[in-house]
């Protein structure tokens, strides 16, 4: 990391805070400051979040001297678990910004430092050459959740096994070539932890997401009724976030992540609404190339999405007319009384 | 208290409870107690509560004989809750204290079975008394975690939640078993283990929530098929977009042979396989967001022809016809099942069908552009597709880029010269349409530079090679080396080399093989005869080490059209040496060439090229002809064969003179073709013929690129 800037090293969140605190000059609130818990400060607080993503999504961040993408880059090679849930925080408005302005060939060696680090710990996890694979279950073998009507004799049947995602390659450079694919397993691992990531962040990525598909005009001019248009659009002057180049290795972990913004268990209508509108301008854009598994895993979440949730089952009562009200009144009043 | 007591009865009118309207004849027929008329006094009054007679339950209660603290709390508070007094109904509940409960119940109900056979509870008169007391008291658990769940309580919703299923362990310790169990315990034991998980999730504690799920469905709690759908559905999904990372099921006592899911996505495509079966088998209702989410889950991860087999399995008349076949189609070619995909999409836009439907028309037309035989059935689905689309319709100008590209594509097997250019002018004609709509589609693009570069449009390729790169940030692979091809067509050599370096800088080692046999192919055409084999050096190490690397198995990460292969260097060295005259070099490469794959054309006609340049004449002509048998349009040989032929006196002219056209029948852009074919018609003292093609000669040869574009 070409900077030489930031005076110490980041050994623990409250260092992060502190170095932050710097960064930021006065940006940063006092109550933050003074967290107890400077890790989930970092993480959860308003503030902080809508503090640090201006400055990513300003003019001329992500450059080799950018302090910020030095401080990001310190406080995930510091090893501290939940600092590292603090900087992934940010991978939607790193990676949106970072893969709109590239396109653009600009130098941006703080955001590729970023995430060339955090590729490189998604390497490390992985383990070297090895894919994330998934055995696809044959129902002739039993599983725990059901029986097989005949019990397989010696061998099981075999399982197909399919590639969810490729073995990741050591990448000490950013290679135009090889941006998708590390962006998307930067994104990946931003995947594993989203239970984790605050709300603000997923709607970043959804916002982030539109803006890649590039389709949102053709969303828009359609004559059937649409969502309301995001606030993105409300914020005339601000840089303009362009469609990106999408191949499968960017679009797949894309899709996962908007999926869970949208039929994840959260309760924020507000993610709902911006998830669904992400998920439709991605099925347009796979609808423009005609790349069907594209198309398909887009259209079952545009099709998901407008599907209404079954309910939990409410109670239910035996039935019968309620008689003597008066009587059951008292009932209550007496056991009341001798209770309370 | 009192005030909120009365409030909460004026509140209430009989109308809003929930099934006050219902029969109580109804009420009746649904208890197996109806029959229970000899049991004891307290059993038959219970019994009488759940009917709904009020009024029976209170005498006991005043009577205090059969009804406890317990109980009588959990009555009154399933009075409130049905009136929708949910904080009161809390309060009430809050007096229960479900420990000393179960204790009492303990004893009495689950004895401990003395054969295996009879883990069932015994029927007679106190037992069910005390099964009913349970019965009322988990109730009142049960729905005081409702209450605190109507009022945002999650967390604690769940822990009442999760003492109901501790007390129902604690109480059957073989499981619940499937008869003689009172039918409103067995009702909210099966509602609370549904409630449970999402309790959890509301409360965020996902970790719990999927225990919890597995709980329920891996535990005996006797619950109905409609039950157990719902919450293998409510898992696989949680599974599918829960985010979060969960430890596979720890299942020791699993028999052999049987299939344990190792991640979460493997766990939620089984539940959704699970649920289709259940389907199937008519065991529950259809719903349709089982197969999105399996459709949504399989494509992910690439299996669509998985996906196939099970939307083939559904029955008719779920799925409109034209859809299912539009929806297989998408699976068939996701999976390379080109020709199915093809005709499943033919039947859906027969006239009969929907034979306008956009979606399918524009499917049907990428299929056919990627196929010379099929180019010219694309062009109309494509025309249909443009137009079927008003002219801002979001996909005109996909239609257009499509019926561009089965254009561009049926023009390479026109039978005349003159169809031939009409159709190249219509195809350039709808990409730049195409592009008008939609600027900055990188694809679209590309098949542009193409399109200009194979009619030698040099300027405009150039531009859009260009414009590629600029679009992409120089992220696409084969931009870089369109822009390089091109450069090299208008014999630009040294930058092409300046462009395929900075084309290697981008790209990663494995990755870097086509670009590096375009290095070595410059370096051929510059005549730098010891730099190009050190540029084929660099290639064959390259290709070896991914050979070991990789073993003979294709490895699923790499395309293989983006892959070099090693018997494509040893040819090109092969040709390389033998235009030096190392023959002795060259035939070592041939003997290389030739382990890796006996019968290749290209082999086999640069063995003819050398024997040709060693004035072997017959040797040559042999290998050419043996090259031809390999592969029948290999139009090297072709030309090869005409130009040794038209050297052999005017006999033989007519023959040259057909296989030079057939060559140029397959590849117009063929310049040595043209020379030859020139060379024969001046033979022959058709002067004015040999002019024209010695001219189309010499112009192709100002436009040749080192490599085909074809290869891109």
């Amino acid at each position: 990391m070409p900077n030489d800037a930031l005076p110490q090293p980041i050994h623990s969140a409250k260092d992060a805070l502190d170095a932050l605190a710097c960064i930021l000059g006065g940006a940063l609130p006092g109550a933050v400051a003074a967290a107890e818990d400077p890790a989930a400060a970092l993480l959860n607080d308003p503030d902080v979040a809508s503090a640090v993503t201006g400055r990513l999504r300003g003019a001329g961040s992500g450059a080799g001297n950018d302090g910020l993408c030095r401080w990001l880059y310190d406080a995930f090679r510091a090893n501290v678990p939940e600092l590292q849930l603090a900087v992934l925080r940010f991978v939607p408005t790193l990676a949106g910004v970072y893969m709109c302005r590239a396109v653009s060939r600009k130098p941006l060696a703080g955001f590729e430092a970023v995430l060339l680090a955090l590729y490189a710990h998604a390497a490390a996890q992985r383990g070297a050459g090895q894919a994330e694979t998934v055995s696809l279950p044959n129902l002739a073998n039993p599983s725990p959740y059901h029986d097989a009507k005949v019990p397989p004799k010696g061998k099981p049947a075999d399982l197909d096994v399919a590639v969810l995602s490729p073995p990741l390659e050591p990448h000490g450079t950013m290679r135009a070539t090889r941006r998708a694919r590390i962006v998307g397993a930067v994104l990946e691992l931003y995947h594993g932890k989203l239970a984790h990531m605050p709300l603000s962040s997923k709607m970043d990525f959804c916002e982030f997401c539109v803006a890649w598909a590039g389709t949102q005009s053709k969303l828009d001019s359609a004559d059937k009724p649409r969502l309301p248009p995001s606030q993105d659009a409300a914020a005339a002057g601000a840089e303009k976030w362009r469609r990106v180049p999408l191949p499968w290795e960017l679009f797949q972990p894309v899709v996962r992540i908007v999926a869970h913004c949208l039929l994840g268990p959260t309760r924020s209508d507000e993610l709902k609404a911006q998830a669904a509108r992400a998920a439709e301008c991605l099925y347009w854009r796979a609808a423009e190339t005609v790349d069907a598994p594209a198309l398909l895993a887009t259209r079952s979440l545009v099709r998901l999405s407008q599907m209404v949730e079954e309910p939990i089952p409410e109670p239910s009562f035996p039935s019968g007319a309620i008689e003597n009200m008066a009587e059951l009144e008292a009932m209550k009043a007496n056991i009341l009384s001798t209770k309370n | 208290m009192a005030a909120e007591w009365d409030s909460g009865s004026e509140a209430a009118p009989a109308g809003d409870w929930p099934s006050a309207a219902a029969s109580p004849v109804k009420g009746n027929a649904a208890l197996p107690e109806g029959s229970d008329a000899g049991a004891s006094a307290s059993g038959s009054s219970e019994a009488k509560v759940d009917d709904g007679n009020i009024q029976e339950a209170e005498s006991s209660l005043r009577e205090g004989l059969s009804l406890n603290y317990e109980e009588a709390r959990a009555l009154l508070g399933r009075l409130e809750y049905q009136r929708g007094n949910v904080e009161a109904a809390l309060r009430v509940f809050d007096g229960i204290d479900l420990q000393a409960a179960i204790q009492r119940f303990q004893p009495s109900l689950s004895e401990k079975p003395l054969s295996k056979r009879s883990n069932k509870l015994r029927s007679d008169s106190s037992n069910s008394g005390s099964q009913h007391a349970a019965s009322l008291v988990l109730e009142a658990i049960y729905l005081k975690s409702m209450s605190l769940q109507k009022l945002g309580k999650a967390m604690e919703a769940a822990k009442q939640c999760k003492s109901i299923l501790d007390a129902v362990e604690s109480i059957f310790q073989c499981g619940i078993p499937g008869v003689m169990v009172e039918q409103k315990l067995q009702e909210t034991v099966s509602r609370s283990v549904e409630l449970l998980p999402e309790l959890w999730k509301q409360a965020g504690a996902y970790q719990e929530a999927l225990a919890s799920y597995r709980r329920a469905l891996l535990s005996q709690w006797n619950l109905d098929d409609e039950c157990c759908t719902r919450i293998q559905k409510r898992f696989a999904v949680f599974l599918l977009y829960g985010g979060v990372e969960a430890s596979p099921p720890s299942l020791a006592s699993q028999t052999e042979g049987s299939f344990v899911p190792r991640n979460n996505l493997e766990e939620a495509i089984l539940l959704l396989m699970i649920l289709l079966k259940k389907w199937f088998l008519g065991k529950t209702h259809w719903d349709p967001s089982v197969m999105e989410h399996l459709t949504f889950a399989l494509s992910l991860c690439g299996q669509t022809s998985v996906l196939a087999k099970h939307l083939e399995e559904v029955l008719p008349g779920i799925y409109p016809r034209t859809e299912r076949w539009y929806t297989l189609a998408l699976c068939y070619f996701a999976a390379s099942h080109n020709e199915a995909a093809r005709n499943l999409l033919k039947k859906s836009l027969n006239k009969n069908e929907s034979p306008n439907d956009i979606m399918a028309l524009l499917l049907a037309a990428k299929i056919c552009s990627s196929s010379y035989l099929f180019a010219s059935e694309g062009v109309d689905y494509a025309r249909k597709a443009v137009n079927a689309e008003s002219s801002d319709g979001h996909l005109k100008s996909a239609a257009l880029h499509l019926l561009g590209n089965c254009l561009a594509k049926k023009s390479k097997v026109a039978s005349s010269d003159h169809q031939r250019s009409l159709l190249q002018t219509e195809a350039l004609k709808s990409l730049n349409e195409a592009i008008s709509l939609d600027h900055h589609n990188p694809e679209l693009i590309f098949d542009m530079g193409i399109e200009y570069a194979e009619q030698r449009n040099l300027h405009a390729a150039l531009k859009c090679a260009k414009e590629l790169i600029d679009a992409t940030g120089g992220s696409i692979s084969k931009g870089w080396r369109l822009l390089s091809l091109v450069l090299s067509a208008q014999q630009r050599y040294s930058e092409a080399e300046v462009v395929t370096d900075a084309a290697l800088d981008e790209t990663a080692k494995w990755e870097q093989g086509p670009l590096l046999r375009i290095r070595a192919k410059l370096k051929v055409v510059q005549s730098l005869p010891m730099e190009a084999i050190e540029a084929y050096r660099a290639l064959l190490a390259l290709v070896q080490a991914q050979r070991k690397a990789y073993g003979s198995t294709k490895n699923g990460a790499e395309e293989d059209g983006e892959k070099v292969s090693e018997l494509e260097v040893w040819q090109g060295l092969a040709n390389l040496y033998s235009s030096l005259s190392y023959w002795r070099d060259a035939e070592i490469c041939l003997q290389k060439a030739k382990a890796l794959k006996t019968y290749s054309a290209t082999t086999l006609h640069a063995e003819g090229n050398i024997h040709e340049v060693r004035e072997k004449i017959q040797d040559a002509l042999a290998a050419y002809f043996n090259a031809l048998s390999t592969e029948v349009e290999h139009v090297p040989s072709k030309v090869s064969i005409g130009a040794l032929l038209s050297k052999k006196g005017p006999k033989y002219l007519p023959v040259a003179r057909c296989f030079l056209s057939d060559a140029l029948r397959l590849e117009p852009t063929n310049r040595m073709a043209w020379f030859y074919l020139g060379k024969v018609h001046k033979y022959d003292g058709r002067l004015a013929d040999a002019a024209d093609c010695f001219q189309a000669a010499s112009m192709l040869e100002d436009t040749d690129p080192v490599e085909s574009f074809r290869s891109l």
